[in-house]
């Protein structure tokens, strides 16, 4: 079960291997309870493009949901 | 055999072989690989440094992420430099670089990115449903499967960001 759902919007400057990055982008960090209770964290980064499915798919849950 | 090394149509190909080596990680583009592929006829010796120079031109536009009027600027002071290029190899050099730019880039992102991906999403949406204990459960239920790995991985885990339906928790007869 989905407990709380936190994003930070971030901006990568730069790195080791490429000096001058500039891409923007997004965090997330779900935490999750199983069966039992047991909390658990997971966290993955998303491209603007990703985020922006993302974002989409969740507006269709949105949409559906309240029909049902 | 200098002038083999001036050639341009091999350089087009140790550029590709360089950046497959330190852009794309590709293994085993080693430089006695590139060096009998592309240029049989010069000596190791010889082409040791210029296959350097090469990679340190490459990499050096690579790390700017350099626009047009930069690229010319650095390839111009490049050709006026003692031991640089010359114009020919600098204009397969400019070429090169506008071809690959996006995908050159793409690969050094990929390379920053530590944390897990996202590498699917797909959902589910369940309506009212019943159990041994309620007669209707009345709430919708959204279930989402979430993809998450690091890029690259073969074996992504699994995250359901909602319960799954109420016979998970119900005694199922």
């Amino acid at each position: 079960q989905l407990i709380d759902f936190q994003w930070k919007l971030g901006m990568a400057v730069s790195s080791d291997s490429c000096r001058s990055l500039k891409y923007p982008y997004v965090a997330v960090m779900l935490k999750v309870a199983d069966h039992s209770g047991q909390v658990k964290n997971k966290s993955f980064e998303m491209t603007i493009p990703q985020f922006q499915n993302f974002y989409r798919q969740f507006k269709e849950i949105a949409a559906i949901i309240e029909t049902v | 055999m200098a002038g083999e090394l001036e050639s341009c149509k091999p350089l087009s190909g140790l550029l590709s072989g360089l950046a497959q080596d330190a852009f794309y990680g590709h293994p085993g583009i080693t430089e006695e690989l590139l060096r009998s592929q592309l240029y049989p006829d010069v000596p190791i010796e010889e082409f040791r440094p210029f296959q350097a120079k090469m990679r340190g031109i490459l990499k050096s536009i690579a790390s700017a992420d350099m626009d047009f009027n930069q690229l010319e600027a650095f390839l111009t002071a490049q050709t006026k430099k003692q031991g640089g290029i010359t114009s020919d190899q600098a204009a397969v050099i400019s070429k090169f670089w506008k071809s690959h730019k996006t995908k050159i880039r793409e690969s050094l992102m990929n390379q920053s990115r530590w944390d897990s991906g996202l590498r699917g999403l797909s959902w589910r949406v369940d309506g009212k449903s019943q159990s041994r204990h309620s007669a209707e459960i009345h709430t919708p239920v959204a279930i989402m499967e979430l993809e998450i790995g690091k890029s690259g991985q073969i074996n992504p885990e699994l995250t359901s960001a909602a319960n799954p339906p109420v016979f998970a928790e119900e005694d199922w007869p």
